[in-house]
């Protein structure tokens, strides 16, 4: 009881907001946050698809432990590992009680782990690359790789709205509170409390659909008369948007070493 | 000599829509004009400025009449994108018009898609002009409400139009902050470009315009210069527009004196009217008048208490995980009987100690007790059987798909028996009987208020707090709202309002407290308020121009046009003077 109390004052709404502006925006000084995003998707390509090939114990353990590494220097908000870490406990949990259930034994356990492992490797592999890149910095860097500029805005901009959004949500659950009625005793287990909640937290989405369609009308007039499919359409501005990107020292450096990390994994 | 704009006979409809919301208007505006746009909501002022970028007819896909030419560009031949260039356009939901994280990006993205190579500069110039450049690496959403507006209005500037077009610059502005954007227009102006603003504050007009239009039903019934458009009181009042109130009382007084001396007033009253104070002073005669008596309610000491503060203390973490102090150390007990105006700059914390009454949030320190609960202990579903709140924007209340089911929504998830004859009485006192069925967030400004007001009563509060429930509101509607907010009161204990609109303030409330920066810095009525100068310029507030006038008069208790004239008509008639 005390627990949950504390727990759900940290998670208030203001809270989550926070957390996730700073996991998109937040992070701007650390080592891979200063490399080219082009370095960063050469990168995770590798990281990201590589290890479901892979099944040798070793390896796996060794890139995990880079992985590690990589998501510390990133910073990545302690809110995104937990929920990383929940994800990862309940996918192996749930498969190992169904194999259980159908009649397996312990020998799956090792078999469980490694694909837990596997995942560990990808998921981190992914928080530490787009933590590290604002959604801007992702958006020019796939603008640069030939996405067309419509997508690549678009990704900038969902970001930009989130705080918005959000905070609508926050106000449209505020009236529902404000206006719905509680029930007089929490229940079993809570359990009329939560249902209550988990109602008006569904409920709270349509209002929300219908007030953002009607603020994207005057955003897409706004882009319409600054420019933006003007922008879109010609190469130059794309040129002149991208022209500070560019391969550093330490983007080099970056990659060889990674390279070497993984060959020395492959050759042990 | 040509016109910069020049609108010829276009009539336009929206598709779907019943009538034309353009109806055969034709306008002329020359370059380098200072043009207000007036009209009543829904006379077609958006409409006719978005003819001007090209919006309309190509974005809004309508039946289109008649033709617009921009700089000799005609609209019709061109695209909103190169027209975007001649002309920027700052929307009444400008918020909605940012869409960069920084505000350095914001003012960037249009020389930057426009292909400028020297945008940066073009940004920073522009945030130099409307004074953002020393927050140009903030986040937007670190922004107030009055910093967004003026980031979209530098997010136009780089572009450098010619022509720029802001539609109600002011609505949700304290007076302060009011003056700062006008000031703004003004310097843009005397360096040559045209500005068209859609304004309901009058006397900002008569202060800061050079022309006015007036809009009725989709056409332009005239365009006056500014001294000359204000003389018509009797037509502006039938299209529901307030002249200044020095320019009203005048014209009462001019109107009264035909009356009461049976003849005209001299030849050199009969054509002019004063629009601002400054000429005030040479129309009316320095009075040394009585005080006229006010049947206003004394505030008695022993009464039931409804709401009690106790050292409150509020605050939040903002983005960089620092602490922000919004109350501190607050002390306050609303009595029954109480119509309390709160006014206080933007920022002051008036929205925040309203929040605090309904439980929503609750507060670091102190107490505060509502009808005998402690409101950290009570879930706000609880107190809003007590209190109701409602909110600045009314489309944060709307939950459900019809007015008529968001006036019922309390009464029937607490099975009130016999609700629908209640909803029924509330649509009837807010004029909404023939919208019930429409969706709320389809309707006008003033009808989504009114919707908002009856959402509040179907709650049957004892306490009712309103935050800024004239902001955004045409005159004509204000006086409406302002006159349904007086019958409230004998319908409910207490009612606190939070309000930049110091005529409503003044007619309203027999309590005003004055909040700057987190704390309580006054807690009077109207005469200790606006009596007190050094109180007003600390808290950022204007009295109303009328109060003004009386002051400069040397008349006293004066805070309204009716209370004015009267006063004035009592001492003629008495001395038997004209001047």
């Amino acid at each position: 009881m005390e627990f949950t109390r504390k727990f759900t004052d940290k998670l208030s709404v203001e809270q989550v907001k926070i957390e996730l502006l700073n996991t998109a925006y937040g992070n701007g000084h650390t080592f891979l946050a200063q490399l080219d995003p082009r370095t960063l998707f050469i990168w995770y390509t590798f990281f990201g698809i590589v290890p479901w090939f892979i099944h040798q114990e070793s390896i796996l353990i060794g890139m995990f432990i880079f992985m590690v590494i990589t998501t510390i220097t990133a910073k990545v908000s302690p809110l995104i590992i937990f929920i990383l870490c929940l994800g990862l406990l309940g996918q192996g949990g749930y498969m190992l009680i169904v194999a259980m259930f159908f009649g397996g034994d312990w020998s799956i356990l090792l078999p469980l782990l490694v694909l837990t492992l596997k995942l560990s490797v990808i998921s981190l592999a992914s928080i530490s690359v787009f933590c590290s890149m604002t959604p801007e910095k992702l958006s020019n860097g796939l603008l640069k790789i030939g996405v067309p500029g419509q997508v690549s805005f678009s990704i900038a901009y969902g970001y930009r709205m989130l705080p918005t959004l959000i905070e609508e949500y926050h106000h449209v659950f505020q009236s529902f509170r404000l206006r719905g009625k509680a029930p007089n005793k929490h229940g079993f287990l809570y359990i009329r409390s939560i249902i209550y909640f988990g109602k008006i937290a569904v409920l709270s989405f349509y209002p929300l659909l219908l007030s953002t369609s009607k603020r994207a009308r005057t955003t897409v007039e706004a882009l319409e008369t600054k420019g933006s499919f003007y922008g879109f359409n010609h190469p130059q501005v794309k040129k002149l948007k991208l022209i500070d990107m560019k391969f550093g020292r330490k983007d080099i450096y970056f990659l060889i070493g990674s390279c070497f990390y993984v060959i020395l994994l492959f050759t042990i | 000599m040509k016109h910069q704009i020049e609108i010829n006979n276009v009539t336009f409809q929206y598709p779907g829509a019943e009538n034309n919301v353009l109806d055969n208007a034709s306008l002329t505006i020359d370059e380098g004009e200072f043009v207000a746009i007036i009209g009543g909501n829904g006379s077609g002022k958006s409409t006719l400025c978005k003819l001007i970028n090209g919006l309309i007819p190509h974005y809004y896909v309508g039946d289109f009449e008649g033709e617009v030419t921009v700089n000799g560009i005609n609209t019709l031949e061109s695209k909103v994108a190169s027209l975007s260039e001649h002309v920027g356009y700052v929307y009444q939901d400008f918020e909605n018009q940012l869409v960069s994280p920084k505000v350095i990006e914001d003012a960037c993205f249009a020389p930057l898609h426009y292909g400028y190579t020297d945008y940066l500069d073009r940004a920073t110039e522009a945030l130099k002009k409307v004074g953002l450049y020393d927050v140009k690496d903030a986040f937007i959403w670190q922004l107030s409400g009055g910093q967004k507006h003026l980031l979209a209005l530098a997010s136009i500037l780089s572009l450098s139009p010619s022509i720029i077009i802001m539609d109600e610059p002011i609505a949700q502005l304290d007076p302060t902050h009011a003056k700062d954007i006008y000031k703004i227009l003004k310097e843009l102006h005397a360096e040559g470009t045209t500005i068209i603003v859609i304004e309901h504050h009058t006397e900002f007009i008569a202060s800061f315009a050079d022309q006015v239009v007036l809009m009725d039903k989709g056409s332009v019934v005239w365009k006056k210069k500014v001294k000359e458009a204000f003389l018509d009181v009797e037509l502006l009042m039938k299209h529901q527009i307030y002249p200044p109130q020095v320019t009203q009382a005048a014209f009462y007084l001019k109107k009264s004196e035909i009356n009461l001396a049976g003849q005209q007033p001299s030849q050199q009253k009969k054509e002019f009217l004063p629009i601002t104070l400054t000429e005030s002073q040479y129309f009316f005669q320095k009075h040394q008048l009585d005080s006229t008596n006010l049947d206003f309610p004394i505030r008695k000491k022993e009464r039931e208490k409804v709401v009690q503060f106790s050292d409150v203390s509020f605050g939040y973490k903002t983005l960089t995980r620092e602490k922000m102090q919004i109350l501190d150390g607050i002390d306050l007990t609303i009595y029954k009987g109480d119509h309390i105006a709160l006014v206080g700059n933007n920022g002051a914390g008036k929205s925040t100690l309203m929040r605090l009454v309904t439980g929503l949030i609750k507060p670091d320190s102190g107490s505060i007790i509502v009808n005998g609960k402690n409101i950290s202990k009570t879930p706000p579903e609880h107190l809003a059987e007590k209190v109701t709140y409602i909110y600045q924007n009314p489309e944060q209340m709307f939950i459900d798909d019809s007015v008529e089911k968001d006036v019922s929504f309390y009464m029937k998830s607490r099975k009130v028996p016999g609700y629908k004859n209640i909803v029924n009485q509330i649509l009837k006192q807010f004029d909404l009987v023939d919208l019930q069925e429409r969706d709320s967030r389809l309707l006008s400004g003033g009808q989504q208020r009114r919707a908002s007001l009856a959402i509040g009563m179907g709650m049957d509060p004892e306490l009712m707090l309103l935050d800024e429930p004239t902001a955004n509101l045409d005159i004509g509607t204000r006086k409406h709202i302002t006159s349904l907010l007086g019958n409230l009161k004998d319908q409910l204990d207490a009612v606190m309002i939070a309000t930049h609109d110091m005529q409503l303030a003044c007619s309203f409330a027999n309590r005003i407290i004055v909040m700057h920066e987190g704390a309580i810095i006054h807690d009077g009525d109207r005469d200790s308020v606006f009596q007190n100068q050094a109180l007003l310029t600390r808290a950022g507030l204007e009295s109303p121009q009328i109060l003004n006038l009386a002051q400069m008069l040397g008349m006293k208790d004066i805070y309204t046009v009716d209370q004015f004239v009267d006063a004035y008509l009592k001492k003629e008639a008495k001395d038997g003077v004209y001047a």
